[in-house]
C-alpha cells in the first residue's frame, strides 16, 4: 500500500516553490544578468536602491491585496482607501496644527481600517461579489474625498513629516534608501509570519481554497473576512501615508489608478485569481520585478512610450505563467490518479 | 410494505441483545420534515462501538437526513439523540464534535490547497480554539494518525496533488485525529475505482478494530454485505428491516431496499434489427477499462451494468468523448469517433444523459425551451445564425408533449421542475439531435417511482421507433424491465453477457458481483 | 377547485409573471422616468430643455457602448477590463490609417469608412487576443484582460508617442456633432446598436451558447457546445463594441489619444450591472444596460446643472452600484418566496424569447455554492 500512496516529489519542484517563487527568483536573476551583458555601465548598486525605493509603497499596498486574493476575493478599492487615510491625515494634522513624525502614520492606518469595514460589511454582511462591492466603495471612497475632505494639491507636508519622508536610512551608489523601508519589511515579515503561524492566516488560506469545506470544518467565514477587509484597509492606509511622506506632497490624485499594477505584482508573486494561494515573499519578488523592469527600461534607453506596452507583456507573461502552471499541476494529479488503479 | 418487515428480523430490542458491544449513539423515533414532506418517520437507530453499521436505502430514504440530525447539523421535529445513555436535548455541530461524533462527508470537504498535514490538522486545530499554530505539530499529529491506518503518506505534500481514493483516506485520518467515537461515511465509494475501495475497506476494518463504531451509508447491497456487520435500511423515511448482517440476505435486503411491489415488469419488444449501429471494438483506457468490445443494434436496449468503480461510467464517458481512449475504436452506422472529442460523438448521432443531472445535465437556471434546444441550437437557426422563434416554440412543445413533462410554461427555468421532469428535460435536449445512439448513465438516479416508470418508458418507445439505446445501471430491476441485452463490466472488463429471457434480477445481480 | 379561486390564482400568476419579464428592464425605464421627472421639478429652467436632453444624448453612446461589452463579456461569466484601451488602440489606428489616406488626396468619405474598419479589425483582433487567453490559454478573464489592458494602452502610447492625433475626417467628425430629428446621430447610432446587439444575443445561436457557457460551463461541455470558440467569439464581439465606442468617442472630441476615457471602465462596469447582467454569467439584457447608461448620464448631468460637485455624482455612482446588488440579493429571497407561493401559471407557449425567470441573484460564489449543495 505504502508505494500506492507515496506520491513523487521532485526536488525540482522544490525549488520552484510552491507558487512559483523560484522561477521568479530566476527570472530577476536573468534581467540583472542581461543587464550586466548588455549594458554593463547600467548595472550598479544605485540602480538597487532605486527599484527598492520605488517598491517601498507597492509593496506595502501589495501586503492588504495578497491577503485579499489568498482568501479568494479581489479589491480595486485599496488605492482609494490609501489615498483618503493619507490625504485626509494630512489635512487633519493641518487643521489642528499637529506636528509629529509618527503620528500621522497610525492615524492612517486607523482611518484606512475604518472604510475597511465599508467593505468588510458588503462582502461578509451582503455577500456581494468582490469585484463588484469594491468597485463600489472605490467610487464612494474617492468621491467622499474629493466632495468632502478636499480636493487641492498641498505643496508642503508638516515638517516632521516631511523630516521622516527625507530621512534616509543609508545612500548606495549615490541613490538614498528611505527609513520607511524599514517599516514595510517589517509588516510583510509580520504578514508572512501571520499567514503562516496563525490559525487566521491558516483560515484565509482554507476559505480561498474551499469556503463550504472551511465552514464545515468550523471556520466563522464571516469572521475571517470581516478581519481580512479590516486589516487589508490599515494596510492601505499605512502604504497612503508612505506614498505621501516619500513625494513630500499629498494630492488627492494620486495613487488611484495604479491599483492594476498592485494585483499584476500580487499575481505575477504567485498569488491565485482563484484563491487559497500566495505568499508574501512571492509578491515582494512580484513587486520588485515590475519596478526592476520599469528600471531597467529607463536604464537601457528604452524610449519613455514604450514602457507601458512593455509592462503589458511582462504581466501577461506572469499571468500566462501562472495559469500553466495550474494546469500542469492538474495534469499531474491526474496521472497519478490513473497509476492508482492501473 | 408491512411484510418486507415483517420478513425479516424487526427492529426491537431483542435482535440486539446477542452481542456485547455498548451502544454509542442511539436515535429514537426521529420525525422530520421540509416543506409538508416527511424526510424521517419515527426513525430509530443505535450504534455500538466496534461494529460497522450499514445504513441503506435507495436515494430520499432519508439516510443523509438522518445523518445531519446525528451530526447537528439538522434538528429533529420530534425524537431523542441518546449519547452514552444521555438524552442530549439539543445537538449542535461543535457539541456532536466534542462526543465524538465525525462525519467524512460525500465531497470530502477538504481543502485542496493545504498540504496532508494541514487538512488533518484542521478540525482539531478549530476546535481546539488554537491561535498559534504549528506545522511541526501538525505532521506529528499526521504521522501519528497514519500509523494507527497502517497508511504512509508524505505529509508535506499538497492534497491537490493526491488521488479521489488518497484524498478519501486523507478525510478518514482528519476525521480520527479527533477524540472519534463514531464516524459516518457518507457513500465514500461513489467516486472510487474498485482496487481503491479494498484500500478503504482495510482502513474500515482497521477502525473497527480499535473500537470505533462506523457507520456505512450505501444503497448498493454488495458493499452492504461485504462490511458491515448490522443494518439498518431506510425506505421513503421510515425503517423498514434493522438486524445483523447475518439476519439479511441479498434477496431481504433488496426487498428491504426498494420494496417487493415496485420490482417493474419486464417489458422488451422483439422488434430489434440487424443493422449494427453502434460498435465499440477493444476500447481500452489505462487504469480505467480494457479491451471492451460490443455491438448494438438499432431499435435495442442494451444495459450496462457493474458494481461502482467498475469502469461502467467510464466506459460511457469515453465513447462520448469526455474521456479519451487510447486504443480500440467506437463508431456509429460505420463512421468513427475521435477520442476525447465530444463534438465528433455527436456528429456521429451519439447523445448523453450524463449522471449528474444538475451539474451536467441542465442548465440549472436557464429556462426549459433554451435547455430543451441547447444541443441543437444550429438545426433551430438560420444559415446565418439567426434562430427561429417559430421553429423553436413548435420544436419545444413538440418535446414536450413527447416526452409528456408536466411544466408550466417553457419559459420557466428548469431549477422549478421536479427531479423526473428535469430528467426528461435533458433526455429532450438530445432528441432534438435526432440522436442515432441514446447514451444514459444511470437516468432515474434520484427521481421519484412515477417518474422512473415513464422515463422507462420512453426509453422503450424511442428503440420502437429505431433508436439504439446503452443505459448505464446498477439499478438491477431497472435492467431487466426494459433491456434486450445486459452487459456486465466488472474491473475493467466485459466479464459477461445475459441475453433474451436469461436477463431476470437473480442472474444480472449474480453476475454482476460474482 | 371553485373557479373563482382559479381566477384569483391565474390573476396572481399572470401579475407575477408580467413582472418577471418586464423584471429589471422595465424597473429601469421606471427609474429614467423618475430621474427625469425629480431633476426637471429641481432645476425646471435647465434640466428638461431639449438642449440640455440632448448633451445627454451626446454623452451617452461611447459609455453606453463600453458597457454593453462589458455585458456580452459578463453573460458568458468573464469580464473584459481591456474595453477602454481597446477604444483608444481602435481609435488611433483609424485615426493614423484615415489621417494618412486624406494627406494622400483620398476622398473624406473613403478615409473616413477605410478607418472605421480599420478600428473595427483592430477591435477585433484585440478581442480574439482576449479570447485566445481566456479560452485556450485558460487566464481567469479578469486577470488576462488586466494585462492587456496595460498592453493595449501602451501600444496605443508608443504608436502616437503619448501626443493625441488631430484632423480626422469630417465624415468621422459629424458622428460627433450632427443630428438628426434633433437627435445625435451617435445616439441614433447606439439605439442601432443597441438592437443590433441584443438580436445577436437573444436572436442567434451565437448569443444563446454564449448565455449558455455562461449560465454552466460544465454543463456546456455536456451539451456539445463547444466553449472555446464561443468565448473567441464573445471577446471578439466585445473588442468590436469598444472599437465602435472608440470611434465615436475620437468623434466626439475631434482626436484620438491614447489616455481619454480613463475613468470610464469603472463606471462601464457599474452600468452593465446596474442594467441587470449577472456579473456569473447567464443573462444579457442588452436594453436594460442601454437604459442604465441614460440613467446614470441623466443623473451625472442633473447633478452638474445644480452645481453640485461631480465627486458627489461619483459617491453616488458607487452607492447606486452596491445598493442595486444589495436589493438583488435581498430581492432574489423574495421572488423565490412569492415563487413558492404562487402556483406556476398554464402553458402559454411564450418560448425561447423570454428571458428566464431570474431566479439566481448576483451575490459572492459562496453562496451559490451554498445553495447549490442543499440537495439531500
Amino acid at each position: 500500500m505504502s508505494d500506492l500512496i507515496r506520491s513523487p516529489r521532485f526536488d525540482l519542484v522544490r525549488l520552484r516553490g510552491r507558487n512559483n517563487e523560484g522561477v521568479l527568483l530566476g527570472i530577476i536573476v536573468l534581467l540583472v544578468v542581461l543587464i550586466a551583458i548588455f549594458s554593463p555601465g547600467t548595472l550598479s548598486i544605485g540602480m538597487f536602491s532605486d527599484v527598492l525605493r520605488s517598491s517601498v509603497v507597492n509593496m506595502a499596498l501589495a501586503l492588504g491585496v495578497l491577503l485579499i486574493i489568498i482568501s479568494g476575493g479581489i479589491d480595486v478599492s485599496f488605492t482609494a482607501i490609501a489615498i483618503f487615510a493619507a490625504y485626509s491625515t494630512v489635512v487633519l494634522m493641518r487643521s489642528i496644527g499637529l506636528d509629529n513624525g509618527i503620528l500621522p502614520f497610525l492615524a492612517a492606518t486607523v482611518i484606512g481600517a475604518l472604510i475597511g469595514i465599508v467593505n468588510a460589511v458588503l462582502v461578509a454582511g451582503f455577500k456581494l461579489q468582490t469585484l463588484i462591492a469594491t468597485l463600489g466603495s472605490q467610487g464612494i471612497v474617492r468621491g467622499a474625498l474629493l466632495a468632502f475632505v478636499g480636493s487641492v494639491y498641498i505643496s508642503s507636508l508638516p515638517p516632521a513629516l516631511a523630516q521622516v519622508g527625507d530621512a534616509r536610512l543609508a545612500t548606495i551608489g549615490g541613490s538614498a534608501v528611505s527609513v520607511l523601508v524599514i517599516p514595510v519589511i517589517l509588516l510583510a515579515i509580520g504578514l508572512s509570519a501571520v499567514l503562516r503561524k496563525t490559525m487566521f492566516g491558516r483560515s484565509v488560506y482554507a476559505i480561498g481554497g474551499a469556503p463550504e469545506s472551511a465552514r464545515r470544518a468550523g471556520i466563522r467565514v464571516g469572521q475571517v473576512q470581516t478581519i481580512i477587509y479590516i486589516a487589508a484597509g490599515a494596510f492601505s492606509g499605512f502604504a497612503g501615508m508612505v506614498h505621501v511622506a516619500l513625494v513630500g506632497h499629498a494630492s488627492p490624485f494620486e495613487l488611484v489608478g495604479t491599483e492594476l499594477t498592485v494585483i499584476a505584482a500580487v499575481v505575477i508573486g504567485g498569488a491565485s485569481d482563484t484563491g487559497g494561494r500566495g505568499s508574501v515573499q512571492g509578491v515582494a519578488l512580484g513587486v520588485l520585478l515590475l519596478a526592476l523592469i520599469q528600471n531597467s527600461l529607463v536604464r537601457l534607453g528604452v524610449p519613455g512610450f514604450w514602457h507601458t506596452a512593455f509592462v503589458g507583456v511582462v504581466i501577461l507573461l506572469g499571468v500566462a505563467i501562472q495559469a500553466q502552471s495550474r494546469r500542469r499541476r492538474n495534469k499531474r494529479s491526474a496521472i497519478l490518479e490513473s497509476s492508482v488503479t492501473a | 410494505m408491512n411484510s418486507v418487515a415483517g420478513s425479516l428480523q424487526p427492529a426491537t430490542a431483542e435482535g440486539y441483545t446477542m452481542t456485547d458491544h455498548p451502544i454509542v449513539l442511539r436515535a429514537r423515533g426521529i420525525d422530520k420534515s421540509y416543506g409538508g414532506v416527511h424526510a424521517l418517520a419515527n426513525a430509530d437507530l443505535e450504534i455500538r462501538a466496534g461494529e460497522v453499521h450499514c445504513l441503506a436505502g435507495a436515494n430520499g430514504s432519508g439516510k443523509s437526513t438522518l445523518i445531519k440530525i446525528l451530526s447537528g447539523v439538522e434538528v429533529p421535529d420530534r425524537g431523542d439523540i441518546i449519547i452514552a445513555d444521555k438524552v442530549v436535548p439539543k445537538l449542535s455541530v461543535v457539541g456532536s464534535i466534542s462526543h465524538g461524533v465525525q462525519v467524512i462527508y460525500q465531497d470530502l470537504s477538504l481543502f485542496p490547497n493545504l498540504s496532508v498535514a494541514e487538512n488533518v490538522a484542521m478540525t482539531t486545530r478549530v476546535a481546539g480554539k488554537a491561535r498559534i499554530i504549528s506545522i511541526p505539530a501538525a505532521r506529528e499529529l499526521t504521522i501519528t494518525v497514519m500509523k494507527r491506518l497502517k497508511l504512509d503518506f508524505d505529509p508535506d505534500v499538497l492534497l491537490e496533488e493526491l488521488s479521489v481514493a488518497q484524498r478519501q483516506l486523507v478525510a478518514i485520518c482528519r476525521a480520527i485525529a479527533n477524540d472519534v467515537r463514531v464516524l459516518f461515511m457518507d457513500e465514500p465509494t461513489t467516486a472510487l475505482t474498485w482496487n481503491e475501495v479494498g484500500t478503504l475497506f482495510e482502513v474500515i476494518e482497521t477502525l473497527k478494530a480499535d473500537g470505533v463504531a462506523i457507520v456505512f451509508v450505501s444503497h448498493k447491497t454488495e458493499e452492504v454485505f461485504a462490511l458491515s456487520d448490522r443494518i439498518t435500511v431506510l425506505r421513503n423515511g421510515k425503517v423498514v428491516a434493522a438486524g445483523t448482517a447475518g439476519e439479511f440476505d441479498r434477496d431481504s435486503l433488496v426487498e428491504a431496499l426498494i420494496g417487493r411491489r415496485e420490482l417493474e415488469e419486464r417489458i422488451v419488444s422483439g422488434g430489434v434489427h440487424d443493422a449494427p449501429v453502434l460498435e465499440v471494438t477493444s476500447l481500452s483506457a489505462p487504469g480505467l477499462f480494457a479491451d471492451i468490445s460490443f455491438t448494438a443494434h438499432a431499435g435495442e436496449i442494451i444495459g450496462l451494468t457493474g458494481l461502482m468503480g467498475s469502469g461502467r461510467s467510464e466506459i460511457a464517458d469515453a465513447i462520448f468523448g469526455i474521456i479519451p481512449f487510447t486504443s480500440g475504436r467506437v463508431s456509429v452506422d460505420g463512421r468513427d469517433i475521435r477520442s476525447g472529442d465530444v463534438a465528433s460523438a455527436i456528429a456521429a448521432g451519439i447523445a448523453y444523459v450524463p449522471s449528474d443531472r444538475l451539474t451536467q445535465g441542465v442548465f440549472l437556471d436557464q429556462s426549459i425551451s433554451r435547455n430543451l434546444v441547447a444541443s441543437s441550437i444550429s438545426s433551430f437557426a438560420s444559415r446565418l445564425g439567426w434562430l427561429q422563434p417559430k421553429a423553436i416554440r413548435e420544436g419545444v412543445d413538440d418535446l414536450i408533449a413527447d416526452l409528456s413533462m408536466k411544466v408550466g410554461s417553457p419559459a420557466d427555468p428548469v431549477s422549478s421542475l421536479s427531479g423526473g421532469n428535469q430528467q426528461r428535460v435533458v433526455i429532450g435536449k438530445w432528441l432534438a439531435t435526432n440522436p442515432r445512439v441514446l447514451v444514459l448513465n444511470g437516468p432515474t438516479v434520484g427521481v421519484d417511482i412515477g417518474s422512473k416508470s415513464a422515463i422507462l418508458q420512453i426509453l422503450r418507445q424511442k428503440a420502437a421507433q429505431g433508436i439504439t439505446v446503452l443505459l448505464i445501471s446498477d439499478d438491477v430491476p431497472e435492467l431487466v424491465s426494459v433491456c434486450h441485452r445486459v452487459l456486465v463490466v466488472r474491473r475493467g472488463r466485459l466479464v459477461d453477457e445475459i441475453v433474451a429471457d436469461n436477463v431476470t434480477v437473480e442472474a444480472v445481480r449474480e453476475r454482476s458481483i460474482a | 377547485m371553485s373557479p373563482t379561486s382559479t381566477a384569483a390564482r391565474s390573476f396572481i400568476a399572470r401579475a407575477r409573471r408580467t413582472l418577471d419579464v418586464a423584471g429589471h428592464t422595465g424597473n429601469l425605464g421606471l427609474l429614467l422616468v423618475g430621474v427625469i421627472v425629480v431633476f426637471s421639478l429641481l432645476n425646471p429652467t435647465i434640466f428638461p430643455t431639449p438642449l440640455n436632453l440632448q448633451s445627454i444624448a451626446y454623452a451617452v453612446p461611447e459609455i453606453a457602448l463600453l458597457a454593453l461589452a462589458i455585458a456580452v463579456t459578463m453573460s458568458s461569466g468573464g469580464i473584459d477590463l481591456s474595453i477602454v484601451a481597446t477604444a483608444n488602440l481602435s481609435a488611433l489606428a483609424a485615426a493614423t490609417v484615415s489621417i494618412a489616406l486624406l494627406s494622400s488626396g483620398t476622398p473624406d468619405d473613403v478615409a473616413a469608412v477605410a478607418g472605421i474598419a480599420v478600428a473595427l479589425l483592430v477591435g477585433i483582433g484585440c478581442g480574439l487576443i482576449n479570447g485566445l487567453l481566456v479560452a485556450k490559454v485558460r487566464i481567469a478573464p479578469i486577470l488576462a484582460t488586466l494585462a492587456t489592458m496595460t498592453l493595449f494602452s501602451g501600444l496605443a502610447v508608443a504608436l502616437t508617442r503619448g501626443t493625441p492625433l488631430y484632423g480626422l475626417p469630417n465624415a468621422i467628425l459629424a458622428l460627433g456633432v450632427q443630428t438628426v430629428a434633433i437627435i445625435p446621430v451617435s445616439f441614433w447610432l447606439l439605439v442601432v446598436a443597441t438592437i443590433l446587439i441584443w438580436a445577436v444575443m437573444n436572436r442567434t445561436g451565437l448569443g444563446l451558447r454564449i448565455i449558455l457557457v455562461g449560465a454552466s460551463p460544465e454543463a456546456a461541455d455536456y451539451t456539445g457546445i463547444r466553449r472555446s470558440r464561443v468565448l473567441l467569439s464573445t471577446y471578439a464581439l466585445s473588442g468590436a463594441i469598444a472599437a465602435f465606442a472608440g470611434i465615436l468617442m475620437s468623434a466626439r472630441s475631434a482626436s484620438a489619444t491614447a489616455d481619454y476615457g480613463s475613468s470610464y471602465l469603472l463606471l462601464a462596469i457599474t452600468i452593465a450591472v446596474l442594467g441587470g447582467t449577472n456579473p456569473l454569467g447567464g443573462r444579457a439584457p442588452i436594453v436594460g444596460v442601454s437604459i442604465a447608461a441614460i440613467v446614470l448620464q441623466a443623473i451625472s448631468s442633473g447633478f452638474n446643472g445644480l452645481h453640485i460637485s461631480p465627486y458627489v455624482y461619483q459617491i453616488v455612482q458607487g452607492l447606486i452600484l452596491v445598493v442595486v446588488l444589495v436589493v438583488e440579493v435581498r430581492r432574489g429571497r423574495l421572488t423565490s418566496w412569492i415563487q413558492r407561493m404562487t402556483k406556476r401559471p398554464p402553458a402559454d407557449g411564450a418560448a425561447l424569447t423570454s428571458e428566464p425567470s431570474r431566479s439566481p441573484n448576483i451575490t459572492s460564489p459562496d453562496t451559490i455554492h451554498a445553495a447549490g449543495t442543499t440537495r439531500a
